[in-house]
């Protein structure tokens, strides 16, 4: 007696094919639009804000295009390393977050990777980023 | 049959429409970065691509402008989500460039979402 042959393999029906490449492309539309961005939070204090605070010692970190100024002392980029450390023992003992400002200065030729990543390190220290930025200014020569 | 093929088109146009509003065909590197958080959706999105230029919601625009436009886009009364601005910057941009552009979303009343990739050690 011989046994039933199951066919593993059965092919689609032809006519089903639009309906199948349609089906495909909505469900790859649906995954990418519900894929989130991934990012950094960050929140500004008004001026307002930082105006009140000016009379306080705020920290204050200049950014160059390769290195690091905090309250002056240039830090080079082999010892931005040492950075969360030094931030995190000068906002020891400050509670309020605006005590807590820092006040970031950059100069022109900045790259945006060098800055994201200082003010990323400002904030898990627990800095609250401040930008100080240049005002533009016209002045007319006689 | 013909059915499946005109729902194929309609979706391809509506595709081809939604890309008018969409920054994907942007180009830009993002910078990498530890400890990120999910970013949500935004309907606010504002790029400064590889060659400077300045983008929101994938129309060029100019800085005078921005705060304004993304005035705009903010409604009355508007919950976290609908504040947030997602900001895509290419990683060589300098700060003459990115600076104000912060300062434009920070006036409009747009909570600041930077757009980065994770650093991993």
């Amino acid at each position: 007696m011989r046994g039933r042959r199951t066919r593993v393999l059965v092919e689609p029906p032809s006519h089903a094919t639009g309906d199948i490449a349609f089906n495909l492309i909505v469900f790859f539309l649906v995954c990418a639009s519900i894929q989130p961005d991934s990012g950094r939070p960050q929140t500004l204090p008004s001026a307002e804000t930082v105006e009140e605070n000016q009379q306080q010692d705020n920290i204050e970190v200049a950014m160059k295009r390769t290195a690091v100024l905090l309250n002056g002392e240039a830090l080079p980029e082999s010892q931005w390393s040492q950075l969360p450390k030094r931030l995190k023992s000068l906002l020891s003992g400050r509670s309020k977050p605006e005590d807590r400002i820092v006040v970031v200065k950059s100069d022109k030729d900045t790259p945006y990777h060098h800055w994201i990543h200082i003010t990323s390190v400002i904030e898990d220290a627990g800095g609250v980023v401040t930008l100080q930025l240049e005002e533009e200014r016209e002045v007319q020569v006689p | 049959m013909a059915m499946g093929d005109i729902a194929f088109n309609l979706l391809i146009f509506f595709v081809i429409l939604a890309r008018a509003n969409d920054d994907s065909h942007l180009q830009w590197t993002p910078s990498r970065v530890e400890n990120l958080q999910t970013a949500g959706h935004s309907v606010i999105s504002v790029l400064i691509d590889k060659d400077s230029k300045l983008y929101l919601n994938g129309q060029q625009v100019g800085i005078s402008e921005l705060s304004n436009l993304i005035e705009d886009l903010i409604p009355e009364n508007p919950s976290e989500d609908e504040r947030t601005v997602l900001l895509k910057v290419h990683q060589e941009t300098l700060a003459q460039r990115f600076e104000p552009v912060i300062e434009a979303v920070s006036e409009a009343g747009g909570k600041l979402v930077h757009i980065v990739e994770e650093e991993k050690n």
